[in-house]
This record gives structure tokens, sequence and C-alpha cells, in this order.
């Protein structure tokens, strides 16, 4: 028997967590991409918000912001996108970027 | 704060209402989904695996063998363990929130009405050994736990939404049909006395008494206690005359007990009722379906219920009958419109009411 005694609940041993997928590799992967969606909700949940407050105040017209950018906008978008690919990208390539001790 | 201190607010380190409220909206969004879209798509799979199977599966154990290679039941079990941990432990968390309010909330306790606690009260092992619905600490260690618990409890079944209340009211109108007008009433393991506040509407006459052990969930119930005496007490073991109570309940108690406890909790309740009182328990019970009853007893491992599938395995009958009830009935319930209709596709938990009389 305890007694009621928040201690107990501190001196709490670390279990293993339960798996689900025949890796575990995955089920910890899918911890990291739903806190990361979490994250996403709470920031798209924000900027909408944000959007609602600018525009009742006529600092955003949310019209225009919904609107496809025009040619010359895109354009100046693209080199912001390719970067951002490249990043996101370059990690399959499975190559070092300085140089090191060899795999 | 001198002038220096960072914006703890702006880095992120402290918890906004909308943030909290965006992040847990999120996460029943996903339950929802797991119930509606995920439940159903399993069933559909393992229809189809039982149907090329050699024999037809009869066991808890024969379907888990089918759905063991299934990739979908395998991300179904992933997300049930998982958003649930994320709702209590995750960074937007109950426990993350609240914790960050703690003064206000410790202050609220200060207003509330008498409550009668003993931290002498030994909590028995089984109850400290597991943090049952994942909720760390459990629902008894943190000053804060009751207030955590009773935000919990609002998405515990996702379905029902904003009509959750209707549970209970469903419940106590089950209750009312069973024993028109108790003057003395017992609710056991009533928490934050979400089960007991519509049953002392339903009785406004009657003296309700309500025990659990969890010192911070009778805190928040006392704070609208009405004619209930909230009171830190075993329910196997209460101090009670013999043949008090014209009526005992319990809602959603006995599934968080061994077997052993539950037997004795209910020998209880025959020893503080009077002849002929009633005691009505809304619980989960034994499901005929071997697949519906691998859900129930795999979600218990996912949800930290260890006690689920001991209870639906337990003869009720013979044992409320050799504790000395009569007229024992074990009826499903309808926790919400159409629950019972064969069509319900979704995900729903083995609801059952159990009743029977004091001989």
């Amino acid at each position: 028997m305890h007694s009621p005694d928040p201690a107990a609940a501190s001196s709490f041993t670390p279990r293993p967590e339960q798996i689900f997928f025949p890796d575990p590799s995955v089920d910890r992967a899918m911890g990291i991409l739903m806190a990361l969606a979490t994250e996403v909700y709470v920031l798209r949940d924000r900027q909408l918000a944000l959007e609602r407050m600018l525009a009742a105040q006529g600092i955003v017209d949310l019209a225009q912001l919904d609107a496809e950018p025009a040619p010359a906008e895109a354009a100046a978008m693209a080199a912001d996108r390719e970067a951002f690919v490249a990043h996101l990208m370059s990690s399959v390539l499975g190559v070092q970027a300085s140089k090191g001790v060899a795999a | 704060m001198n002038a220096t201190a960072p914006n703890l607010h702006a880095s992120g380190a402290t918890i906004s209402a909308r943030s909290f409220a965006a992040a847990q909206g999120f996460i029943t969004a996903v339950k929802v989904y797991w119930h509606v879209e995920l439940f159903p798509a399993v069933h559909a799979e393992y229809e189809h695996r039982a149907a090329a199977a050699a024999a037809t599966p009869e066991t808890v154990d024969d379907v888990g063998q089918l759905l063991r290679e299934s990739t979908l039941y395998q991300y179904f079990g992933w997300f049930e363990r998982h958003m649930q941990r994320f709702k209590y432990a995750g960074r937007y968390g109950l426990v993350a929130w609240h914790r960050q309010q703690r003064r206000e909330l410790l202050a609220r306790l200060d207003g509330a009405a008498a409550v009668e606690l003993h931290p002498e009260l030994e909590m028995p092992r089984y109850y400290v050994s597991c943090d049952i619905h994942q909720h760390p600490g459990g629902v008894w260690s943190d000053d804060v736990a009751g207030f955590v618990y009773e935000r919990a409890a609002s998405t515990t079944t996702p379905l029902a939404g904003n009509k959750h209340a209707d549970l209970h009211d469903r419940f106590t109108d089950v209750i009312g049909r069973e024993c028109a007008a108790p003057q003395r009433v017992l609710d056991m393991g009533c928490g934050f006395g979400k089960s007991t506040r519509p049953i002392a509407e339903h009785f406004p006459d009657a003296q309700i008494d309500a025990v659990d052990l969890s010192a911070p969930c009778l805190q928040v119930a006392a704070l609208d206690a009405r004619n209930v005496r909230y009171r830190q007490m075993n329910a196997a073991a209460t101090d009670y005359p013999d043949a008090h109570f014209d009526l005992v309940t319990s809602t959603m108690l006995l599934h968080e007990m061994p077997p052993p406890v539950i037997e004795k909790t209910l020998a209880e309740a025959a020893r503080v009722l009077r002849p002929g009182g009633k005691m009505v328990h809304l619980d989960f019970y034994h499901l005929a379906d071997p697949f519906r009853r691998f859900i129930h007893y795999t979600h218990g491992r996912r949800n930290n219920e260890p006690f689920m599938e001991p209870l639906a395995e337990m003869d009720l009958p013979g044992t409320l009958e050799r504790l000395g009830f009569t007229h024992v009935r074990i009826e499903p319930f309808e926790e919400t419109d159409g629950a019972l209709a064969p069509d319900f596709r979704s995900w729903r938990f083995p609801w059952t009411v159990i009743t029977a009389e004091r001989a």
C-alpha cells in the first residue's frame, strides 16, 4: 500500500513505450511527425486568426491575399522555392557536406 | 520581472489559450477520424481476412492473429495510443496547460464547499501503479489533477461532442426508473462529480453521499456540491452503517479495479444497502462479437486500463447473486442516439447497465 504522497508518483520509473509497427523506428518517427502536425495546425490557426483581425481593421485585403500571385510575384518567389526544395531534398543524396571520415 | 527578462510568451515557453485550444481541437479531430473512418476501415479489413481464413475467428487471440500483419491496424493502434499521450502529455497537453495555471486553479479550490478529506487514507497499489487514461501521475497525485481530469473527460467520447453530458443524464434517467424516490444515495467513485451532479439534480430531496479515493477530484466536485456530501474514502471499505442507503450507483468505476476489488466493492454495496434497495452501475462489459471484443481489450492496453478485460470476463450475474443480490439485469446502454442501431459503424464502448436489488 502507498500513502497519497505526490512523491510516489514522481518516483515513476520510465517504462518502454508500446510498439505498433514491425520496425520501432516507425513508431518514433510517427511521434515526431504528429508533433510537427500539431505545431502546423497551431500555426495555421494563429495565422488565420491574424489574417481575420488584420482584414477587420482594413490592413490586409483577404481577396488579394487569396488570389493566385501575378506572374511578376510568382517569378520573384521561384528562387526562394527552389532553395527550399534543394535544402529539403539534399539529404536524400547521402553525400557529406564537409570532408570527413568515409562511411 | 526585470527589464531584461525574456518574454516567455513570445518565445513559446508559455502556452497561450488559443494555442492550447487549437492543439487540443486538432487532437480531438484526429480522434474523431479514428472512430469514424479508421475503425470501420480496420473492421472491413478484418472481415476480408476472416473470410479468407481457414477457420472462423472465435477468440480475441484469433482476431489478433488475423490483424497482426495489417499495416492499417498498426496505424490504428498507434493513433489511439499516441493521440491520447499528446492529449495529456504533449507540449500542448492537459498536464502542461493546467500546471501553468496552478496558482489560479488552486485559488478556486479555496472557495470550494466543504469536502471531507483523509490525507492518511492509503491509496491501493493497483490505483497508484498505473496511470489510468495515460494521465501522468494518475487522477490523484497532483493538486490540479481534478481539473485535468475534468477537462479530459469533455472529450472522452469525441463522437458525442458537446452532448457528452447527455450520457450522464441518460444514465440518471435509467436510475430514476429503477428507484423512484430514494432518501439516501451513495455514488461510488464519483471522481470530479460529473456522475453525481445529475443524480443530485434528479433527486433534489435526497441526501447524496459521494466517495472517491482522489482528493484533487473531490475538491473539484465540491465546487458545485448541491445536496451532495463529498468524502474521500475507498468505495470497497466505507464507514457507513449496514442497510443505510436506498440506492448505490457508480459510473465507469468497476473497470478501473482488479476483480477482487470489484467483488469487494459490490459486497460493500450489498452491506450498505437496505433490503430491497437498488444498485445501478454504468460500465463496459462483455461483447459477443470477437472483433469488437478484441478492439475493446486492446483499447484497455493502449489507454492504460488493465482491468477493462478482466471486468468484461467476470461472471457478474453469478457474483452478484452470491453477494446477496436478486433481480440482476445486465443490459446494453444507449449512450447517444442511434448507438445501438445495427448500422452504427463507428467504434463505441460496450456501455452496459448493471442493475440489482438487495435481497
